[in-house]
């Protein structure tokens, strides 16, 4: 028996798609915060400072902040479901990354932050190999 | 909205749709039932309307300027979009009624006439804005 409801179900979806906003993503932007991160660690080790390691510790939280968001950005804005499909295990690695982003920020441990460094430097492997650098970003550029 | 005495129109129309419903599971090949996604057709078109499309015209005549059609997006091809026929000749111009937040023919350029089969005849969804899509 058809019913009326099932008659009136959609089949499928169209998308009234807009990209905006801009549709430019590369975990650069991630991994430069998360490096400054590191380096900001190294130079509050190094120094007798108190001002200036307290400064340190202020920068260095901002930074993290700004990694997690850049890579909350690429989460859900430039990944979708066919690259799931291709990287089943893509929640699971923004999850354990976006962790060790707070871990960065919550503490001073510069092994952290290199390990941070090396989690953006896996989500750049799955940018790249599902055509990131060509689609998301403006050609041109001087080499 | 009132379906009251004088103004029948949206009974009629829910019957057509009923009708041509059960025509789609008989013939799909050329009459469907879709749900848009996204903003850039507002205001003729939000999330969630739901629209009957057909695809018999297009045999008949080229899609025409004004008409709210479906494609494949050429850069993603497994989304089909949803936008207006912005000008029509040898390719067709696609864009959003919204242009502020539609990508569209100006970002992947004009598509080939053959690119469009699907017209969106109607919204038959949410009840209170049933009726065509004309600007």
């Amino acid at each position: 028996m058809i019913t009326l409801r099932s008659l009136l179900r959609p089949t499928r979806r169209v998308h009234a798609h807009c990209d905006i906003p801009c549709g430019i993503y590369d975990p650069e932007q991630a991994r430069i915060e998360a490096e400054s991160c590191l380096r900001i660690i190294e130079k509050h080790d190094a120094s007798d400072d108190k001002l200036f390691r307290a400064r340190c510790i202020h920068v260095k939280e901002e930074r993290a902040e700004l990694v997690k968001h850049h890579l909350d950005v690429l989460w859900h804005d430039y990944f979708k479901p066919e690259h799931l499909e291709k990287y089943p295990d893509l929640h699971e690695t923004f999850w354990k990354t976006t962790k060790q982003a707070s871990k960065v920020k919550q503490s001073m441990d510069a092994a952290a932050a290199r390990d941070l460094l090396s989690m953006i430097d896996t989500v750049d492997e799955m940018w790249k190999s599902t055509g990131g650098p060509e689609k998301t970003r403006v050609s041109g550029r001087p080499a | 909205m009132t379906i009251g005495r004088g103004r029948p129109w949206p009974l009629v129309a829910l019957a057509g749709v009923v009708a041509g419903a059960w025509l789609s599971r008989a013939a799909r090949g050329w009459l469907d039932v879709v749900e848009v996604q996204g903003r850039s057709m507002a205001p003729t078109l939000l999330p969630g309307d739901r629209l009957l499309v057909e695809r018999l015209t297009y045999r008949r005549h080229p899609p025409r300027a004004g008409d709210v059609v479906l494609a494949f997006d050429p850069r993603t091809p497994e989304r089909e979009l949803i936008k207006r026929v912005h000008a029509a000749g040898p390719h067709l111009d696609l864009r959003g009624d919204a242009p502020d937040a539609s990508t569209d023919s100006r970002a992947f350029g004009a598509l080939p006439r053959s690119a469009v089969q699907w017209r969106a005849a109607f919204r038959y969804w949410p009840p209170d804005r049933i009726g065509g899509l004309r600007r």
